[in-house]
């Protein structure tokens, strides 16, 4: 079956002209459809050769792309289709923002696309809502923050209303904060049906996110799968440049002491929290938010819960842009899942405002906890 | 790509030409020596009307280059002389069909409104022309292939081109570098967002990625600025391994090879007829 | 000379571009970096922090306040600020702003050359600092080819070379792999050994609470702490202000503690220390072995069957240089503890000079739990 492959390499080599060695070198790697996969190697392994392969602006030197099964074409109007379907974020934001004002630059995209003005402009203002960035449209570039060019980057990728959404290092640099609300959209983009690729040396941040890693060292690939038989292999761990997983490291070393099994295995702090510990918990109340956010929303699941010590957290974009005019308190407005998971484990009620497209996936995410011996109580807030 | 528009790979050839300079064997001898060899054997490479020379030169250079690069010249440098070497071929071309039409002729034609007349005089100048030039890039490439742009600095400064015209030199050269990997890269991302598509988009593309670079060699400019700071920058460049010196012995190779071709050039003027070969003139 | 902060800024306010509207990036900024205690400066982008990292080697000068080094305060006059840089050396986030010379060794010698040092001297400093930072193999490469770590490493180098008193880091692992960030996180622990103060600017909080004896830090262009790590990531609404977040050593910490009612302290900053303090009673500890490198050409290798650590960069070149095997390259102190937590017999190789530190940091694991058994 290649249908579940929306990339797929056969062979791929690649070399940079005047290189005494391939920079890819048969690499067969198969990114399926809503998978979300990280491409890891220490710097140098190959990563951005491979990505640009993945939207036709390089050419193979041997081997075949697919792309849904299709062998690509390198024929101009094949191309365009093509990079209309694959958007690349590359690491640094200064190396792909061609516009004076950050409309101008996100409207760079799909106006080369060649597309109306008013779907030029309406798709703008889909990709600046999204990375939260609406309010400064008129500003010029070069005024931008480091954190702000970013998402800048990011939205001119995202106006291209991608199928598949490959993004190089994208928390490099960042804020813990920023880094984390940019892992929260990426989750959301691929919730909502993008394939996202991300490549990173970064492995905690791997480890938590993928489904599915493929890791190259030196243009090869050496590995593909669930990270976890990876990791496993301290010796492949240790030629790739990289090093273990702290949650992995940790899960591991307990189960060692404790002589029990690795499996299931934690790849976020919740989770392992779960697996090591149990106590009262708390209740965790999800209430989704559409277009509007008033406090009064909040107030009836805090006086259902009856408790004081009640701690509030928001999940998705949607609600991020809503919050500064809503006068709601909220305490975790970075990576408000896991913090209010941490603290409901610990035996408080909790309250986390989300998407309302997103309400499915915080359930599975709560769900998740079961394999790790924690049941939550949760409950969804119904609209109205 | 798309119109033609390959990505920009001038990066590319000018890190490879770096590289090549620093694997040369010749990397060591001491580049006012190299260069000095080049310019006399360019200057003799003119100064006599001998094929002989021409061909003694193009010698001195493929033997160069040869040794520069152990044997192994890239296929880079084969095409980018292949390359000169068509031109040539057209020009030289222009040049033998440029006869004086005092003299006989040995082939004409006409095309168009041109009168093509072609003598065994003007048949020879254009081989002679040819071969030279050839030599020429021969021996200038065998040089630039050995001597990285810092000792090329370093041959100025012995020749007493001012310290600061030298540093500027170095930087440029180590900035340079930066930027064109700068290019490249901006290059491929405007690429992946359709931006080489039509002419018009091309060119605005274009526009923002020179302000682009612009931009960010001002931004190192500052950087770079603090930075000398740190690293207790007193308003001069100290050179810690200074390439070596040419000697008495350089001048005296240098004399010797000028001389030598300058001899042989003027006892073979004339000894080999182009067109006596090729038409029986 | 008796003085409490070996760099000092008090009050300092500095204002980029000095125009009217220039907004300030500094603002009454007050710190002192004790000599010696390993110090890290911790802020979002923008905070200010390499602003104020500039102040500390006299390269911006401050629009209000003072700055003191060893209690004298600054005077920027050209020879007391060469003095000054010679003793506070930077190392700029960037190694491409700080690489000004087209191969290695000439980048090196950049430094030592501007202080109009003797060539022996210099010729001596190159090979030290190069040395320590394993890149002596490349010492006439051009910098243009080498890669980016590479050039992470020769910048270094650059600032050893200075052998200042004051080593200043910008973001050191930014941009560089895991294995990497190791591999300098190391060398800055050597550094600090021999007695050079070192500050750490980063937005790594993992890296800053697992490291750091002192933190401040910074918002806006404001000090807004000044401290131990663990008494400023307990203070939740701070370190969300300041655009941070809790390291995980220090969330995993507290949530597993809340859940059994047990005291957060001590805390635990490193992974061995987290495990020492959630070991369960029957768990089989391995040994850990920690020996210096003999001199020797023929280390003994009656270790056969067990784990094996470096530590160090002369153990680290003299493993390479002999073929020795390893199977622990990187943080190996930490490495070989787990190790040994994890139940295998364990032996760390180290340069001699470190032997009673790691013994003490394996040592420093009781105050958290059970250590694994140190045998001689």
């Amino acid at each position: 079956m290649t249908s579940g492959n929306i990339i797929e390499t056969v062979d791929l080599r690649y070399r940079y002209a005047g290189n005494d060695r391939d920079s890819l070198s048969e690499v067969s790697v198969r990114i399926r459809k809503g998978v979300k996969t990280v491409i890891l190697g220490a710097n140098g392994a190959g990563k951005s050769t491979l990505f640009y392969h993945f939207n036709g602006v390089f050419e193979p030197a041997g081997g075949r792309i697919l792309f849904d099964g299709e062998p690509f074409s390198y024929r101009r109007r094949a191309l365009r289709t093509l990079r209309s379907r694959v958007s690349v974020v590359l690491q640094n934001p200064d190396d792909q923002i061609f516009g004076q004002t950050v409309e101008e630059d996100v409207a760079y995209g799909p106006s080369n696309l060649g597309l109306p003005a008013s779907e030029v402009s309406a798709r703008v203002d889909r990709a600046l809502r999204l990375v939260g960035l609406d309010d400064l449209r008129d500003r010029n570039t070069m005024k931008l923050s480091y954190g702000q060019r970013k998402r800048l980057a990011l939205a001119g990728a995202l106006a291209m209303d991608p199928e598949v959404l490959v993004m190089d290092e994208p928390t490099a640099g960042l804020d813990p904060q920023m880094a984390l609300e940019l892992m929260e959209l990426a989750e959301q983009l691929h919730h909502s049906g993008t394939t996202v690729v991300i490549s990173t040396h970064d492995v905690d941040l791997a480890y938590a996110w993928a489904d599915e890693i493929h890791v190259l060292r030196r243009g090869h690939l050496i590995y593909s799968g669930p990270s976890e038989d990876f990791y496993s292999d301290p010796v492949q761990v240790y030629m790739t440049g990289v090093v273990q997983p702290s949650m992995f490291l940790i899960n591991k070393s307990l189960c060692d002491m404790r002589g029990v099994e690795e499996a299931p295995y934690p790849r976020t702090e919740t989770q392992l929290v779960s697996k090591m510990a149990s106590g009262p918990k708390g209740r965790f109340v999800i209430i989704p938010v559409s277009d509007r956010l008033t406090p009064p929303m909040v107030d009836h699941a805090v006086e259902m819960l009856g408790g004081t010590e009640i701690r509030l957290g928001l999940y998705g974009y949607g609600v991020r842009a809503l919050l500064p005019e809503s006068g709601v308190p909220v305490d975790y407005v970075f990576d408000g899942f896991e913090s209010c998971m941490s603290e409901c484990l610990m035996g408080r009620d909790v309250i986390l405002l989300c998407d309302e497209d997103c309400v499915d996936l915080i359930e599975a995410k709560i769900a998740r906890l079961e394999d790790f011996g924690t049941k939550v109580q949760k409950m969804v807030q119904v609209r109205g | 790509m798309a119109m033609g528009l390959s990505s920009g790979s001038g990066a590319s050839e000018h890190i490879q030409m770096d590289a090549l300079a620093y694997s040369s064997r010749m990397l060591n001898w001491a580049p006012l020596g190299k260069l000095l060899l080049v310019i006399v054997v360019l200057i003799a490479n003119v100064m006599t009307d001998s094929v002989v020379t021409a061909f003694a030169v193009l010698a001195i250079g493929l033997v160069l280059m040869a040794y520069s690069t152990n044997m192994r010249i890239p296929f880079m440098l084969a095409v980018a002389i292949g390359e000169a070497i068509l031109i040539l071929i057209v020009a030289c071309g222009i040049i033998s069909i440029n006869g004086d039409p005092s003299e006989p002729c040995i082939w004409r034609a006409d095309f168009l409104w041109l009168d093509l007349y072609m003598t065994a005089d003007s048949f020879n100048q254009a081989w002679l022309v040819m071969i030279r030039a050839v030599a020429g890039i021969t021996v200038m490439m065998a040089f630039a292939t050995s001597t990285p742009i810092p000792h090329l600095a370093q041959a100025l400064r012995q020749i007493r081109i001012p310290d600061e015209i030298c540093e500027i030199v170095v930087l440029i050269y180590r900035y340079a570098f930066l930027l064109l990997e700068r290019m490249d890269t901006m290059w491929s991302a405007a690429n992946s967002r359709l931006g080489f598509t039509g002419f018009k988009r091309s060119m605005r593309t274009i526009a923002s990625i020179a302000v682009g670079i612009f931009t960010s060699s001002m931004n190192l400019a500052d950087k770079a600025q603090v930075s000398l700071d740190c690293r207790g920058y007193r308003g001069y460049f100290p050179i810690w391994n200074r390439p070596r010196k040419a000697g008495v012995g350089w001048v005296a190779a240098a004399a010797a090879v000028f001389v030598l071709l300058f001899v042989l050039g003027t006892y073979t003027e004339g000894v080999i007829d182009f067109a006596g070969l090729a038409f029986g003139v | 000379m008796d003085f409490k902060y070996i760099l000092e800024a008090r009050d300092v306010t500095y204002v980029y571009g000095r125009k009217d509207g220039g907004n300030a990036s500094l603002k009454n900024v007050s710190i002192g970096i004790r000599e010696g205690v390993k110090t890290v400066i911790l802020g979002a982008n923008g905070a200010g922090k390499s602003t104020l990292f500039y102040h500390f080697n006299g390269v911006f000068k401050p629009t209000a306040g003072e700055l003191f080094y060893r209690g004298i305060p600054m005077s920027y006059q050209k020879e007391h600020l060469y003095q000054l840089r010679e003793d506070v050396a930077v190392v700029v986030q960037n190694p491409d702003e700080q690489i000004f010379s087209s191969t290695v060794e000439e980048d090196v010698a950049f430094g030592p050359m501007n202080l109009n040092l003797h060539p022996d001297i210099v010729e001596g400093r190159i090979r030290d600092s190069l040395f320590k930072v394993g890149m002596e193999d490349y010492r006439y490469r051009p910098t243009t080819q080498l890669s980016y770590g590479q050039k992470k490493r020769v910048a270094i180098a650059g600032a050893l070379a200075m052998e200042p008193k004051v080593l200043i880091l910008d973001e050191p692992t930014a941009g560089l792999d895991p294995q990497m960030s190791q591999e300098v996180m190391e060398l800055v622990d050597q550094m600090c050994l021999a007695g050079t103060t070192v500050i750490i600017s980063t937005h790594d909080v993992d890296l800053a609470y697992a490291w750091a004896e002192e933190i401040h830090v910074m918002r806006h262009g404001h000090l807004v702490y000044s401290g131990v790590p663990e008494d400023f990531f307990n203070d939740r609404d701070s370190v969300a202000l300041a655009g941070l977040t809790l390291p995980h050593t220090f969330s995993v910490n507290r949530s597993l503690e809340g859940i059994r009612g047990l005291p957060e302290a001590p805390y635990p900053k490193t992974n061995s220390q987290l495990l020492a303090k959630l070991s369960p009673p029957e768990a089989v500890f391995g040994t850990l072995c920690i020996r210096a490198l003999p001199e020797s050409e023929d280390v003994d290798r009656e270790d056969e069957g067990l784990r094996v650590g470096i530590y160090g960069f002369r153990t680290r070149r003299a493993f390479k240089d002999r073929g020795l095997r390893a199977d622990i390259y990187f943080n190996a102190v930490e490495g070989c503890c787990l190790s040994a937590m994890q139940g295998r017999d364990t032996v760390l190789y180290c340069d001699p000079e470190l032997v009673d530190v790691v013994r003490r940091r394996v040592a420093d694991l009781s105050r958290f739990g059970r250590a694994p058994e140190v045998v001689p």
